[in-house]
């Protein structure tokens, strides 16, 4: 080991503990220890370019792509208006525009914006954290104390000391739920920066620690919030939202008190939700959730915060049967919103990295008002950044117009298909009509099932609660179908209100029979929210290379009920473009009728 | 710093055949520690003092040991199972001068086959050499519950030295040596929680929130499983951990009361008896004496103040009592007293304790 000048600084620690800490013969320890010393200096050098200082608001952050996007943490923004400086290791200042917010996870995404146009900046490489262990290597990145005047940041390393912690909020917000618990010195402005595996992997976004008596400064217990949870996240947050988690619309509690008894967690309470209407029932247990086994009340806050309001999660159960025994049942549920009601645009107290007489961080210079990145801001109540929402919805149909786009076809559309009506699957015919308007007569849909007619006016304003959900039993067929001719013919422009994206969600197909693992059957797509006459609904696109197709939609009519869910498939040309041949009805977790489509007649 | 560094490297070099054997990662050696271990919950929850702590089960049926600090004070003590199983549990023993405490699972469900450290092997192990990495695993802060794994945190045996802190205004217990830990590992409700090699072989029983009253520092420390201390007041008698686990029992020599039991008796026998300590700062007037004593046959007389006692000053009852607590029988202690407006010198030979039915 080099002899070194001065007092023990980092470097000469880290190279202590690796001698220490290795496991090696003997023989050859020096080597293969200088070895891996190497490696991590190497990994340093090669992560820290994508290290942020974030300059107002005192913390840290770091790039996730090479434009720019880049992760820190709700707390180190919020108060901060949506024009930031941060810094970067190459030494420069830049400009960087507040994009999502997620206050109860407590992350938010930034972009930072290039000084030159072709810049690309340097990002970190997203790991899964889901194989993070206890006994990992951890490197903490950041500014702690804003030491760094050129934005080199400062490196801490220490052990995972725990996966999967649940940390309780503050004050509502900054739950942290499937943390990363690790004893990497984490001090005031590591707040939003990254915390790394020995690959140099992006695990965590560090953001807390366990203080008590001895002051807000590192405790030897830090927790950075799990890079798979912000994943899940992560389409909200580009899409400029103000993110909700979830709740389950059902209180869970830890079984009895009783002696000797292994933990189990039992449904003590329940309101309307969807998690009752798919059966969850008072005294059940919860067995698996999120495709996780569930045994106390902190590993299902876990599951929960790892998901974004809206989000279907399969959830097991086991119910004891009067009889004796016990029956166990899956399910799909649509988890309900966290936050009471819509989120506003936020104005929290600012947590305080620091108290009276600890180092706290240089108060940044506050941008000017003709910051570059306020061209890339507008505000929206119920929005980040409505700006980037417009952006990404209009990507999404720019790209659905690439295999789908129908805008000449203004006229009647009429599709013939085969129907298989119920659960049996009865053999029918149907037709249906998009009827356009013109003049004095206003758009109706039109359906023929199995020799019964029914008639919707979409667009009036005075329809009978009946009439928006024909065909009976399927939740609303007809005002739901009204929409996808919108979509396909007119895009955004369509709907009524704000057309917008609605981030990432899970889409499951319909299945035969419930699958074991739900996770294989499940398609990753981007959401568009549209709203019309009345009926607000949530469609589901599958990203390709090629374009996407609509795969699903599901229209509410009203947000205590089911909604009308329709799958689109076996997607064909018709007139140079892409219309689906098998479509899939189903409401409140029963099919209603499967069309296989005959033929498609655009005018 | 180039010596210190050189002379950790020796350290390591020395250690290095022990350290190295196992291919067990950090993970591995965790998961091995950690069912051996139990979350306790007790007194506590106020003024700072955290209502839960860990514990170190010491044998298959269920015996554990913990630091004696307020948490097993309590009438309702708890513990947790690695795997969430919640149990009762009472005090067997406490042994102040140790900091311990060894705690039994409720008999009732007669607990078999548990995952236990082996203390008696355990004490084998040499005290490790300071530049040793060690694992210290506890439920700090309370962040896992019921089957949820303990915090398990790395550092470095900074040093083996003697504790001289204060836990507020209170002399910390533990006189003997401790293992100092580079890290923070004596967070709330870390106390007794366990020390160990990187291979997950126990060394330490990890202490309570310590604070240097002078520097306000926080020390992290953790009592050595093969510590041997004196006895306070027994010549030539030592306490330890192993002894404590073994027998079950505080050491308690003729007469020694325990902790709970100490207020007004003491080891030793003087044969005067004092005015009733009604106040803290009730000064030690002896009320009789009985002749056939050491104090009578020293001449000791109702109405005297016992103001010295081998020189060092009596200023209240309570007082006297600690300070005879470090004698033993056999011992000749000078007592001055205060008998009207003069001092007298007597010379007292203390006596063992007659055994008497309590």
């Amino acid at each position: 080991m080099p002899a070194r000048k001065g007092p023990m600084c980092g470097v000469s620690l880290l190279a202590v503990l690796g001698f220490a800490w290795s496991a090696l013969p003997l023989q050859g320890a020096d080597t293969r220890v200088a070895a891996e010393d190497a490696q991590r200096v190497e990994t340093v050098s090669r992560i820290s370019p994508s290290v942020v200082a974030v300059v107002t608001g005192g913390g840290s952050g770091v790039l996730i792509s090479a434009d720019g996007y880049a992760l820190t943490n709700f707390h180190v923004v919020a108060g901060q208006g949506p024009a930031l400086r941060c810094g970067l290791p190459d030494g420069n200042l830049y400009h960087a525009v507040l994009v999502g917010l997620d206050r109860i996870g407590d992350v938010a995404l930034i972009k930072l914006l290039p000084r030159k146009p072709e810049q690309k900046f340097p990002f970190a490489v997203l790991g899964n954290s889901d194989l993070v262990k206890v006994g990992d290597w951890s490197l903490a990145l950041g500014n702690p104390f804003m030491l760094a005047t050129d934005f080199t940041p400062t490196v801490t390393f220490g052990m995972v000391s725990g996966v999967k912690r649940y940390q309780y909020p503050e004050r509502g917000m900054f739950e942290y739920t499937d943390c990363i618990q690790s004893d990497t010195s984490i001090n005031p402005g590591n707040s939003g920066g990254p915390l790394f595996n020995l690959k140099g992997e992006l695990i965590g976004i560090n953001g807390r620690g366990s203080f008590d008596k001895r002051g807000r400064v590192n405790s030897g217990v830090g927790y950075a919030i799990s890079i798979n949870q912000i994943k899940n996240f992560l389409g909200h947050l580009k899409a400029g939202l103000l993110v909700d988690h979830a709740s389950l619309g059902a209180v869970v509690a830890s079984s009895s008190e009783e002696e000797g008894a292994r933990p189990r967690v039992l449904v003590s309470g329940l309101i309307p939700s969807d998690a009752e209407r798919r059966g969850l029932q008072l005294g059940d247990e919860l067995v698996r959730f999120g495709g996780r086994s569930v045994t106390t009340v902190n590993q299902f806050k876990n599951v929960l915060g790892l998901y974004p309001k809206g989000w279907r999660v399969p959830l097991a159960i086991r119910r004891e049967r009067e009889s004796g025994g016990a029956d166990t049942r899956q399910m799909l549920v649509r988890l309900m919103g966290y936050e009471r009601q819509e989120p506003e645009a936020p104005q929290p107290p600012k947590p305080v990295p620091g108290r009276p007489g600890q180092p706290m961080p240089p108060a940044a210079p506050k941008p000017s008002a003709d910051s570059p990145a306020l061209k890339l801001f507008e505000a929206k109540a119920g929005y980040a950044n409505w700006h980037f929402n417009k952006m990404e919805r209009d990507r999404l149909l720019a790209n659905l117009k690439v295999r789908s786009d129908f805008s000449a076809k203004t006229g009647d559309w009429v599709m013939r298909s085969k129907a298989y009506l119920g659960e049996k699957g009865r053999e029918g015919s149907a037709v249906f009509r998009w009827a356009a308007g013109t003049g004095a007569t206003p758009d109706r849909m039109m359906a023929l099932i199995d020799g019964i007619d029914f008639t919707l006016e979409p667009l009036k304003t005075d329809l009978s609660a009946q009439s928006l959900r024909d065909p009976p039993g399927s939740g609303g067929l007809l005002s739901a179908l009204y929409q996808v001719r919108q979509l396909f013919q007119k895009g955004g422009s369509g709907f009524v209100g704000d057309t917008s994206h609605g981030g990432m969600e899970p889409y499951y197909p319909p299945q035969e029979k419930d699958p074991e693992d739900w996770s294989v059957v499940r398609i990753d797509t981007e959401v568009l929210r549209v709203a019309l006459g009345g009926v607000e609904s949530k469609l589901f696109f599958q990203p390709g290379a090629e374009g996407y197709l609509l795969v699903g939609l599901e229209a509410t009519l009203d947000r205590d009920e089911d909604p009308c869910e329709i799958h689109f498939g076996d997607y064909r040309p018709v007139d140079g473009k892409l219309l689906p041949f098998r479509i899939q009805i189903s409401h409140a977790g029963r099919p209603y009728c499967r069309l296989e489509v005959q033929s498609w007649d655009l005018k | 710093m180039g010596s210190q560094m050189r002379m950790l490297v020796v350290g390591m070099l020395f250690l290095a055949p022990a350290l190295l054997l196992a291919d067990e990662t950090l993970g591995e050696v965790a998961s091995r520690v950690n069912p051996r271990l139990v979350k306790v919950y007790g007194s506590g929850g106020v003024k700072g003092l955290p209502g839960y702590g860990t514990g170190i089960l010491v044998s298959a049926d269920g015996y554990i040991l913990t630091t004696a600090n307020h948490l097993p004070d309590s009438s309702d003590l708890r513990v947790h199972l690695h795997d969430g199983t919640r149990l009762t549990a009472k005090v067997v023993a406490s042994e102040p001068e140790l900091d311990a405490a060894l705690l039994k699972i409720n008999d009732k469900h007669s607990p078999d086959g548990l995952p236990f450290f082996d203390i008696a092997q355990a004490a084998k192990t040499p005290t490790l050499i300071p530049g040793t990495g060690v694992l210290a695993f506890s439920n700090q802060f309370q962040i896992a519950t019921r089957d949820e794994p303990m915090t398990v945190q790395r550092g470095v045996v900074a040093a083996v030295a003697q504790l001289y802190g204060r836990i507020g205004v209170f002399e910390a217990p533990y006189t003997g040596s401790v293992y100092v830990i580079d890290a923070i590992t004596n967070n709330p409700g870390a106390a007794g929680g366990a020390l160990t090699t990187r291979r997950g072989e126990l060394v330490g029983l990890i202490g309570r929130e310590l604070r240097n009253d002078q520097t306000q520092t926080w020390i992290n420390y953790a009592i050595p499983v093969n510590a041997t201390i004196a006895a306070r007041g027994v010549a030539g008698r030592t306490l330890s951990l192993m002894e404590l686990i073994e027998k079950k029992e505080a050491y308690r020599p003729s007469g020694r009361p325990d902790r709970a039991e100490r207020s007004g008796q003491w080891n030793v026998r003087t044969g005067w008896t004092l005015v009733p300590a009604i106040l803290d700062r009730t000064p030690p007037y002896i009320e009789e004496v009985e002749p056939a004593s050491p104090a009578g046959r020293a001449g000791a007389k109702p109405d005297d103040l016992i103001v010295y006692i081998d020189g060092a000053p009596v200023p209240t009852i309570s007082a006297l009592y600690d300070i005879l607590d470090k004698y033993r029988p056999g011992d000749k202690v000078q007592v001055e007293v205060r008998r009207l407006d003069r001092l007298h010198t007597l010379t007292v030979e203390l006596e063992p304790v007659p055994k008497t039915p309590r």
